[in-house]
């Protein structure tokens, strides 16, 4: 893997391209092969070209940074004031946020160039991102085949080159597993190490921005800038001063591989990730064997949790201050009623009602209570194998991305994908995916590296190896801006 | 488990969600199957459980609070620029057949 | 048979900050619609809450006033429920870890109203029907409030309209709120039952929402009680309820009952993380409590031997209470102070919100010099009285009203032949007045009055004129 932040850096430095010149290079590939992929659901161009000068002015005037001229996108569901935000659900539609998500704030002060927003699962609801209100992304590698999701335009937008980066947002692994089938670099950081004002909430205590990356080394230039305590959010929290320095230093790490992650993993990921593992070991990294027998709590904790979190977070969409309201109605209360009726998704009502359920007078004790118990179960349980090791290895998914459609037919079984990203939110750990060998199809196998809470930088350390080492690789897709 | 057409109804409206006897009549299955999912919880799990280890769980101190200083407020063309405001209001007709 | 009526009371009060509870906007009443608003407070979508810190502080003041444990490790909670005024589908409030908890409000009788509980919440925007439309106005949209929810300790309306009384004045005294109720800084849910006497199980209550004046409670816990005991007595059974009151009926009427009762699905919020404050801050607060009203006035009967009338003239107006206790320690003589507070000044304040501002001019230094030249019989009470009045309105001070020169002129000779003189002038008062007409010797110190221009406090003439009578 090349980091293409510093590739296009180093052009913008030495005068070669200017940021403008690149942006409208994006905007060609953009035109030329979004309309197929879908991986961009608002296009902005204007403000492209509006940033792209600003950052011209930044690199003249010796005021650049590492992501300064360097066109990105956002996740639908990251606000930018005055750009249409809309979580891929019909309920927002037209809504122009009048504020902007600190993250967004943070790397336009820093001179990023916004493209666009991209695809996702309708609220970040969803694996493949089919439930969008738009129609789902395709996956670059393989066009027949879902991105993954939530935050699948972001990840196909950065496979298909039409993006440097991406900024998406995971809650039970909405940034790994889409990185994961696309074969590109995802990364989840600490609960609180990134800002979440102006995110559109999902699950709150879960949800959290991050990058996805063609390389570890993009992911830890876009973690650096847009990480730190916000004032505007309660729940952030200081992160470490300077650079995340990148060493892919792993002599005596002690990686953990807790068998309960690798329960009903199909062997060609098995296998892939044995590779991997065999690979840092002759490096000089020590495997250890640890037990997290919660793990498999894991899922349905995280869905009771996020679906509370979600029915709670979702009763503002009613049709009066912005999106969409219903046209026929009988009173307020049923112009409410009938907007979020007609507004919402299938997926999207299904959760809201899960979460009204688990929250609600005579359910509350069995489901949510007991759930937010085995929550620390799993986080206490998790911890403990931190005693043993520095970082866990694990697969991202089961599997490698579905077919089209597949995901349909048998919703529980859709659910289970999240199996292997889920427990890292509910413990609120930092958690990269990195593209580690293809299946017998072609498609991107993923490998997670988990790590303690705030031990960001030595997640993306660790992950650093196999970049360096050449063992991990992105997906080569045709078209995009290329080097 | 079963959930009765009475529950789903009760949670369609707290959830200020409509659905048809027809949709309930799909729904139900679909509801039941992600109940049953939710009722994994309730699984016997390997291994010690019973005795959580004190997580630490974040806090805030008084110092992080917010302090009461006067922030200026947005415009109202800000405020309600999402809709067409009526003097100042978001507005909302009764009725609209 | 006869029935106890049995109340708790729950009381909205709205804190006094600057800003609202989540974000940096005034709280100032009015302004043009959604004009004091941001993206927080009109629950624009990816915005987040984070908490005031001085609305904590005012909680747990209120808290430490009324007696309260300080709960140091707190949270806050989502109350869910849809309504076009609460632009996120859900306040912000407390609900198993309040702020405060087990306190009390003692009524004059001595009796003690329990206080279950105090936490913080938002309150919600404003609501305008009009010509087919509903308005909505979020200026008032995460304004803090502090409930205040009593034990149903409360067993007559006169007990409610006391303790209701009571918290407003604590409230004013600590500086957490102005409980404005016809501004709706202050409004109270009423849960009413009957009991029979010597039953020892609670009847079935009702509760009355949003009441926003002291007189309308009192008048619709009597029409509750009155109705309550007929539908019994009559056979029926109360049906528990959420009624409102209709002001101008003076009844009461079903708003919706407990089978469409709310289902608030509370849960902690998950935007705002447990706020642990240390004791130090709460030994800090307490440390920073003025006198409570009820030990005030207390004081004032026991230990500065004000007639219990004056004293419950004072009591309820801090600022007055300061300015008057700066006189004292100035060196002016209680009574004279406190007299002329309530006979001079109060006439120049006539509402009550008057006396809770108290705006006038004077300053308690040159209050306490005015008192002293009465206090030290330099002047008489009346002459004291006009002065204050004059200072009251033109806010000069005393040396601009009596002269030092006019003071120290009036020797003791002087004084001596003016009362000679006014002997000599009234025989026939002189000669009531020994005849046992006590009241005639008022002749005398008319005279007195106006050749001294009421420089002299009447108590030396007084003894003068009655020895030269003798």
């Amino acid at each position: 893997m090349k980091s293409v932040i510093s590739a296009l850096s180093a052009k913008l430095q030495s005068g070669e391209w200017s940021s403008l010149y690149l942006t409208e290079k994006y905007i060609k590939e953009i035109e030329r092969r979004n309309p197929k992929l879908n991986a961009y659901v608002h296009l902005t161009f204007d403000e492209a070209r509006k940033n792209a000068e600003a950052a011209d002015v930044m690199i003249s005037e010796g005021r650049a940074t590492p992501l300064t001229g360097i066109p990105f996108t956002l996740k639908d569901n990251i606000a930018t004031d005055g750009l249409l935000t809309t979580c891929c659900s019909k309920i927002l539609q037209g809504l122009k946020p009048y504020y902007n998500a600190t993250v967004w704030q943070k790397l336009k002060a820093q001179g990023a160039v916004l493209l666009g927003k991209t695809n996702m699962d309708e609220f970040a609801m969803g694996s493949t991102s089919e439930t969008s209100y738009f129609g789902a992304p395709l996956n670059p590698v393989d066009t027949t085949r879902v991105t993954g999701g939530s935050s699948g335009g972001g990840a196909a937008a950065v496979c298909a080159n039409l993006a440097a980066y991406a900024l998406g947002s995971d809650t039970g692994g909405s940034i790994r597993q889409p990185a994961s089938f696309c074969g590109v670099v995802g990364f989840k950081p600490t609960y609180g190490a990134v800002s979440r004002y102006g995110l559109l909430a999902y699950g709150s205590s879960l949800d959290q921005i991050g990058p996805i990356t063609s390389s570890v080394t993009d992911a830890a230039l876009v973690y650096d800038a847009i990480r730190g305590d916000d004032k505007a959010d309660g729940t952030s929290c200081p992160t470490p001063d300077g650079k995340t320095v990148l060493r892919g230093d792993v002599k005596n790490l002690k990686i953990g591989v807790a068998k309960e992650y690798f329960e009903g993993i199909s062997p060609e990921i098995k296998g892939a990730i044995d590779n991997m593992i065999a690979e840092y070991e002759r490096a000089g990294a020590q495997i250890v064997e640890v037990s997290i027998p919660a793990l498999k709590l894991a899922l349905p904790v995280y869905y009771i949790i996020a679906c509370a979190e979600a029915s709670s977070n979702l009763g503002r969409y009613d049709g009066i201050r912005y999106g969409y309201r219903a046209k026929n109605y009988t009173s307020v209360d049923d112009m409410i009623t009938k907007t979020r009726t007609q507004g919402f998704g299938k997926e999207v009502k299904k959760r809201i009602m899960l979460g009204t359920y688990v929250l609600s007078s005579g359910y509350f004790d069995a489901y949510y209570k007991k759930a937010c118990l085995l929550r620390k179960t799993v986080e206490s349980q998790m911890a403990e194998a931190f005693e043993k090791c520095d970082v866990l290895f694990a697969p991202t998914a089961p599997n490698t991305a579905f077919k089209q459609g597949y995901s349909g037919g048998n919703a529980v079984e859709t659910y289970l994908s999240d199996v292997c990203t889920v427990p890292v939110n509910i413990a609120g750990l930092p958690a990269i995916s990195i593209p580690c060998g293809v299946d017998k199809n072609g498609m991107p196998v993923g490998m997670q590296i988990i790590g303690k809470k705030f031990s960001d930088a030595l997640v993306l350390d660790t992950a650093y190896y196999a970049e360096r080492e050449n063992l991990s690789l992105c997906a080569d897709v045709e078209g995009g801006v290329k080097l | 488990m079963s959930v009765d057409q009475k529950t789903i109804k009760t949670l369609a409206r707290l959830s200020r969600l409509e659905f048809s006897d027809e949709e309930i009549e799909k729904f139900a299955p679909e509801f039941e199957e992600i109940i049953d999912f939710a009722n994994r919880i309730n699984e016997q799990v390997s291994g010690d459980t019973e005795s959580i280890r004190e997580v630490v769980t974040r806090t805030v101190g008084w110092e992080d609070l917010r302090e009461d200083e006067v922030k200026e407020s947005l415009p109202n063309e800000k405020i309600t620029s999402n809709v067409q405001a009526e003097n100042g209001y978001f507005p909302v007709r009764r009725v609209v057949k | 048979m006869k029935y106890r009526l049995v109340s708790g009371l729950e009381t909205h009060v709205e804190l006094a900050t600057a800003t609202k509870i989540f974000c940096g906007c005034t709280t100032a009443f009015g302004g043009a619609p959604n004009t004091h608003c941001c993206p927080v407070c009109t629950g624009q979508p990816g915005t987040l809450p984070v908490l005031n810190k001085k609305v904590v502080e005012y909680a747990i003041r209120a808290g430490l006033a009324t007696h309260c444990t300080i709960n140091t490790t707190t949270h806050l909670d989502r109350k869910n429920y849809c309504y076009p005024d609460l632009p996120k589908a859900y306040q912000i409030s407390q609900f198993d870890k309040p702020l405060c908890e087990h306190g009390y409000v003692e009524l004059e009788s001595g009796k003690r109203i329990g206080i279950t509980r105090i936490h913080i919440e938002e309150d919600a925007g404003k609501l305008v029907h009009e010509s087919g439309y509903t308005y909505i106005d979020y200026n008032r949209g995460g304004v803090p409030l502090i409930e205040i929810v009593s034990e149903p300790d409360i067993s007559s309306p006169e007990e409610a309209k006391e303790y209701v009384e009571k918290l407003q004045l604590i409230m004013r005294y600590i500086g957490v709120s102005d409980c404005k109720m016809q501004e709706g800084s202050m409004r109270c849910d009423v849960n009413i039952s009957v009991m029979p006497d010597g039953a020892t199980e609670f009847g079935t209550r009702t509760e009355i929402k949003n009441m926003n004046s002291i007189s309308y409670i009192e008048k619709a816990m009597g029409y509750e009680y009155r109705r309550q005991i007929e539908v019994i007595e009559s056979g029926g059974k109360i049906v528990q309820a959420t009624l409102r009151y209709d002001e101008h009926s003076g009844e009461t009427s079903v708003m919706r009952t407990k089978e469409d009762a709310q289902d608030y699905r509370y849960f902690p919020e998950p935007d705002i993380l447990t706020v642990v404050i240390p004791e130090e801050k709460v030994d800090e607060i307490r440390a920073s409590l003025p006198e409570l009203p009820t030990d005030k006035l207390h004081r004032y009967i026991c230990e500065l031997k004000i007639n219990p009338a004056t004293a419950k003239l004072l009591y309820k107006y801090k600022r007055v209470c300061d300015f008057a206790e700066k006189a004292f320690a100035l060196g002016a003589g209680v009574k004279n102070t406190v007299n002329l507070i309530v006979g001079t000044l109060y006439s120049k304040l006539e509402t009550e919100e008057d006396k809770e501002k108290f705006l006038l001019p004077v300053t308690a230094e040159e209050m306490a010099k005015l008192v002293k030249l009465a206090d030290e019989g330099k002047i008489n009470i009346t002459l004291a009285q006009k002065t204050l009045a004059k200072m009251a309105e033109e806010g000069k001070p005393v040396s601009e009203y009596i002269r030092p020169a006019d003071i120290a002129g009036m020797d003791d000779g002087e004084l001596e032949i003016i009362c000679r003189q006014a002997v000599e002038a009234n025989p026939a008062a002189v000669a009531d007045f020994k005849a046992g007409k006590d009241k005639a010797i008022f002749a005398l110190y008319g005279f007195v009055k106006k050749a001294t221009q009421g420089k002299a406090d009447i108590k030396k003439p007084d003894a003068i004129i009655k020895k030269l009578i003798k």
